[in-house]
């Protein structure tokens, strides 16, 4: 009873929800901040390329620097580990299918797992 | 039959007074979340692409959450210290003594010091005591404003004379008449002086500037110019660092603005 009276107090209920929101938003980092970043790589067609390289930029306080790059799969996918930041891009490239565009990603926090919802097309020229 | 006054043209310059008031907040978080030019014209009311990621750029640019931690641990001891000590003299300048009178003007007079001209004396004092750079000496020359002592001292002379002297006969301390009567019955005046030691002790900038020897005891408002001193050219990381330090405040005040103006105008009416 006296527990209810007490969590209608806006002086209890309103510092309670915030402890609980902000406690369940910790949760949530700590269960996904691996720094996993991945996505698929695709021509001009459409159609996954394998062994093109994937280029990791990451934002280092005025300008991004190349931080790691991997290689494509047979299916066009690709996959980094450790990415340590919030504020990133991506971009890939193949000798004889061409490169594509700089894709910056922003993360809701550091070493957030994120999967690329569109591929990182490859375009000739 | 009495003729009903009609409220709405109050309502209505009262909602466009406050439209007023409020567009520059509303403006500061639209910016926040949009990161537009604020010289953009048109200017555009709704925010396009509205996201979050100014923030999370604040939250990385500097270690915000050590500031916020130095800010809520010094508001902390302030608001005690506050509470504690502008109680205890409310209370005495509510009983009768010789030289009341002058205290009470040496009071009044010294409100008209601004702290800037008191600023060194209070560093040597702090540095004397060995507070310099530790929670203790940010919080020090904010532990007791005149300003809430007469807040307190308003409530407590609205106390009844008799209660006092009734407390007295059960044999009663004064500490305890001070802790056990005086204080419950004075509410709003604590809620006022929490919400104003809360504020200055938040928004100080000047005495932190000076006691603070190392990054790791600044507080936000310290950490804001450092943020500004190399990230001037994001306006909407500057605009979500203004409103991740405004919000404690106005949480607090939202929170307790009714005690806060029942304790600003205790007294008030009392001649």
């Amino acid at each position: 009873m006296r527990a209810l009276f007490l969590l209608r107090n806006r002086f209890v209920w309103v510092p309670l929800v915030l402890f609980i929101v902000i406690a369940g938003w910790n949760a949530w980092v700590a269960t996904h901040d691996h720094g996993i970043i991945s996505g698929r790589v695709v021509d001009a067609d459409g159609k996954p390329v394998a062994g093109a390289t994937v280029h990791l930029w990451v934002f280092n306080f005025t300008t991004f620097v190349e931080k790691d790059s991997t290689t494509t799969a047979a299916d066009g996918s690709f996959r980094f580990t450790g990415n340590p930041s919030h504020n990133i891009q991506l971009s890939a490239d193949k000798a004889d299918a061409g490169r594509s565009d700089r894709i910056p990603v922003r993360l809701y926090f550091a070493s957030e797992d994120f999967v690329l919802a569109k591929p990182l097309r490859l375009e000739r020229g | 039959m009495m003729r009903q006054r009609r409220t709405w043209p109050i309502h209505l310059t009262l909602i466009a007074v406050s439209a007023v008031m409020l567009l520059p907040f509303y403006w500061v978080f639209k910016t926040s979340i949009s990161g537009e030019n604020i010289f953009s014209y048109p200017p555009n009311i709704i925010p396009r692409d509205p996201n979050p990621f100014y923030y999370v750029d604040v939250w990385y640019a500097i270690p915000f959450a050590r500031y916020f931690l130095n800010s809520v641990i010094v508001s902390a001891i302030t608001i005690t210290a506050n509470v504690v000590l502008n109680a205890m003299a409310g209370y005495a300048l509510t009983q009768n003594f010789r030289g009341k009178g002058f205290v009470l003007l040496l009071f009044l007079s010294c409100m008209m010091i601004p702290f800037q001209a008191t600023i060194i004396p209070a560093y040597l004092i702090t540095g004397k005591l060995g507070l310099l750079d530790s929670y203790l000496g940010l919080s020090l020359p904010l532990f007791s404003t005149i300003i809430c002592i007469f807040v307190y001292k308003a409530a407590f002379d609205a106390v009844p004379r008799s209660l006092i002297d009734a407390a007295r006969v059960d044999g009663l301390s004064q500490w305890t008449i001070i802790w056990r009567v005086m204080l419950p019955l004075a509410r709003s005046a604590t809620a006022t002086n929490v919400i104003l030691s809360f504020i200055w002790s938040w928004n100080n900038f000047m005495w932190p500037l000076i006691v603070t020897r190392t990054p790791e005891m600044q507080t936000l408002p310290l950490g804001l110019a450092r943020f500004l001193s190399y990230q001037e050219d994001s306006t909407g990381a500057l605009y979500a660092f203004c409103i991740m330090v405004l919000a404690p405040g106005l949480l607090l005040f939202l929170m307790a603005q009714k005690e806060f103006v029942q304790g600003l105008s205790a007294g008030a009416t009392k001649g």
